[in-house]
């Protein structure tokens, strides 16, 4: 694999939302708007098939000039962005066609919303390739501006009310974010020296030792709650409900799947910097009592929810919460866990949102109690209701419980680290099972009351055929098949970035 | 020029910073809408002299680029969008406030030496010239952040994300002479298409409540 390729595959990363986005607005019908944004992700897709191969042989890859830096944890995040956003292009064929078809909205708004779609992914794929961390923030305050109309398409009250609280909550904590961004940089040049490159990731690494650590804890609790608004940590989160609620399906799909995952790996990448400089201990236990508190508080919300869009998005709270912590704990396991936990949920949560597309559009409502007998009205998203409702309750053998069970198997083993409990505090895990099981007792109670029973009379049954049900197989398929067995390269992939994880 | 010495210069760079803390008071302490876009579009015209001054001082060539956008964005594109959006709107004024202007003002202070005691221990690290407007730039963050929380039209919302924007402007001038050159480009168009949207937003916001006190935006809850 020559360095041509890969520099060829990353221009084809980033140009190919870029173009199909600006193509979008003035292509008319939304047949070809369709196609456009199918070739531009088949594009992503391809480039990043690429890409990984380059990082698996080489550890990691840089291109035009150091300005781009990809290894193995970039990777799986790019895995993660094209996959959902493969499964969310299928879906939207049927989906947004139809809320055309409707009246819901104008055929012509369709070329803004394909726009901001694009523009969302180039800003996330800008996030997770580029080397700077200050060109990182300035994707992710991006992909903020991107999803707010996103998240308002609908142009209701509440949608309005969702997109300005985004707006407001994410801009702010990212502009504290940046704060912490020009205290790195701020310690960086006092070793480095060099203006231009002095926030580059790869120059970071070199010198991350010698950086005075006063300046690096304050940069980092900036970092890590201007980031942590963006992925939902208790208590900046109560912009995530909302905004999951009201958005498109579609949409909803990859705010959850994928933006918060963008964001966990940002905070990653700023760690991955700072634990040089400082003792693990600090930033991981940053991580893991954020985590912990996400955890506890959205398993209990769960519980109170009548509402399966809010369900949905309390348990990405959770199920982020739960990654923190793995991450925050540390060692193999403790980062395998979290980033086999982040995959598996970015695939099983946009299963859930594209069945709760269908469900809302059937049975107009988002009340779990008006909701009954899918598996007469909708057989198809009933089922796909049903594998995702199980995965993310965590039911074995779903890979969310494999995942679950290693960060709890590393929780246990290791503790909290030590600059916030006493060593050997049982409490921290006991607390987390604890949890867990309310989790999944709500989660589960409220999915099989909407699959089961009989279905309101005034509700038309069956379900046809269509483009949008072939990305809800293949996510239940891959969903299942991770029960069976994980790809070796895959586990390969994992196993590569979770060394990089480890600190010291 | 033999009158500039450095003591001169770190006195000119902290008397720019001290203005832009006196605008951020004055935002807070005052109701009319209108007046805070122009005492904002007043702090963000400090904000480019101070580092105009700064990039003089220092010879550091790509500031100027920098101070010139802030002028081009933040003294006239953004104050001149938010007038538009008041001219639009049927209030004029922030009627109700959940703290009221002395105690803010209070609160602002404390704020202020919070930020003081935690920029302590990195401080001294600093450049001689600008080393005492990174506590005075935290300051600014701190202020707009209380204020985007007290307040509750949008409008003055928005100023208070802008006024926060132009506190980490002005640290990272102070902290490390400007940021590499994409990346603040990066930020100004960041800054700039946040503006317009929440421009967009307010008077979306108008026609739907009939309002745009953010008060009426709870329909969404637990």
């Amino acid at each position: 694999m020559t360095g041509q390729t890969v520099t060829i595959a990353v221009g084809l990363l980033l140009l190919a939302p870029l173009v199909a986005g600006w193509l979008s607005l003035f292509i008319k019908g939304s047949r070809w708007l369709h196609v456009t944004n199918l070739i531009s992700i088949g594009t992503l897709v391809g480039a990043e098939a690429i890409i990984a191969r380059a990082v698996f042989a080489q550890g990691s890859v840089t291109a035009f000039g150091e300005i781009v830096y990809i290894d193995a944890l970039s990777s799986i995040i790019l895995f993660i962005i094209g996959t959902v956003g493969l499964a969310c292009s299928l879906y939207m064929r049927s989906y947004m066609d139809e809320q055309v078809a409707r009246g819901v909205i104008a055929p012509k708004r369709l070329n803004l919303f394909f726009f901001l779609f694009h523009m969302f992914l180039l800003a996330m794929v800008l996030a997770t390739v580029a080397n700077s961390l200050g060109v990182q923030w300035v994707a992710i305050e991006a992909t903020t501006l991107a999803t707010t109309f996103l998240i308002a398409f609908w142009r209701r009250r509440e949608s309005l009310e969702a997109g300005w609280k985004y707006l407001i909550l994410c801009s702010v904590g990212i502009s504290l974010a940046l704060f912490g961004v020009v205290l790195m940089y701020y310690s960086s040049l006092r070793v480095l020296g060099d203006v231009s490159s002095a926030l580059n990731i790869t120059q970071l690494q070199q010198v991350a030792a010698q950086l005075d650590p006063h300046i690096l804890k304050l940069a980092f609790v900036f970092l890590f709650v201007g980031y942590g608004t963006k992925v939902g940590l208790v208590p900046m989160h109560s912009w995530l409900p909302d905004a999951y609620t009201e958005a498109p399906a579609p949409v909803a799909a990859m705010l959850a799947g994928v933006l918060e995952t963008v964001a966990v790996y940002a905070i990653l990448r700023c760690r991955g910097i700072a634990d040089q400089a400082l003792s693990p201990d600090f930033t991981g236990g940053l991580l893991a009592l954020f985590g912990l508190i996400s955890f506890a508080l959205a398993s209990f919300f769960i519980l109170l929810q009548h509402n399966y869009k809010r369900l949905f998005a309390y348990s990405s709270i959770e199920h982020m919460g739960l990654a923190m912590v793995g991450f925050g704990v540390g060692g193999t396991i403790g980062n395998f866990g979290g980033l086999f936990h982040l995959v598996n949920h970015a695939f099983a949560k946009s299963l859930a949102f594209f069945a709760a597309g269908n469900i809302h559009r059937r049975f107009k409502t988002v009340e779990i109690d008006q909701v009954r007998g899918l598996t007469t009205v909708l057989p198809w998203s009933a089922l796909a209701l049903l594998i995702s409702g199980l995965a993310l309750a965590a039911l074995p053998p779903f890979a969310l419980f494999t995942s679950e069970m290693q960060i709890v198997t590393a929780l246990g083993s290791s503790g909290l680290p030590r600059e916030w409990t006493q060593p050997g505090t049982k409490f921290p895990v006991v607390m987390l099972l604890l949890c867990s099981v309310v989790a999944f007792a709500g989660f589960l109670y409220r999915i099989t009351t909407m699959v089961w029973g009989t279905a309101p009379k005034d509700v038309v049954q069956g379900e046809r055929w269509s483009v949008g049900h072939i990305p809800i197989i293949l996510l239940g398929a891959v969903l299942v098949g991770f029960c069976l067995a994980l790809p070796v390269s895959l586990r390969q992939f994992f196993e590569m970035a979770s060394t990089l994880l480890v600190s010291r | 020029m033999t009158w500039l010495t450095p003591h001169i210069g770190t006195q000119l760079v902290d008397f720019g910073s001290a203005m832009l803390l006196l605008t951020c008071f004055a935002i807070v302490a005052q109701r009319r809408l209108s007046a805070c876009v122009d005492l904002f579009a007043l702090q963000s015209l400090f904000l480019a002299m101070t580092a105009a001054l700064v990039a003089f001082l220092t010879g550091t060539r790509h500031i100027y680029i920098a101070a010139a956008l802030t002028v081009v964005v933040k003294v006239i594109v953004i104050p001149r969008v938010l007038k538009g959006v008041i001219e639009r709107l049927n209030v004029t004024r922030e009627l109700v406030m959940k703290v009221n202007v002395p105690a803010s003002l209070l609160i602002c202070g404390a704020l202020v030496m919070i930020a003081f005691f935690i920029t302590q221990p990195i401080i001294p690290f600093g450049h001689l010239l600008t080393r005492d407007s990174l506590a005075i730039a935290l300051a600014i963050v701190l202020i707009g952040f209380f204020t985007m929380i007290s307040r509750q039209k949008a409008v003055t919302q928005l100023i208070a994300f802008l006024v926060m924007e132009n506190g980490l402007f002005l640290g990272a001038t102070a902290a490390t002479y400007g940021m590499p050159l994409i990346v603040e480009l990066g930020v100004f168009f960041d800054v700039l298409v946040a503006a317009l949207i929440a421009g967009i937003y307010t008077n979306r916001l108008q026609d739907a409540f009939d309002s745009v006190d953010t008060t009426h935006l709870s329909e969404l809850k637990e």
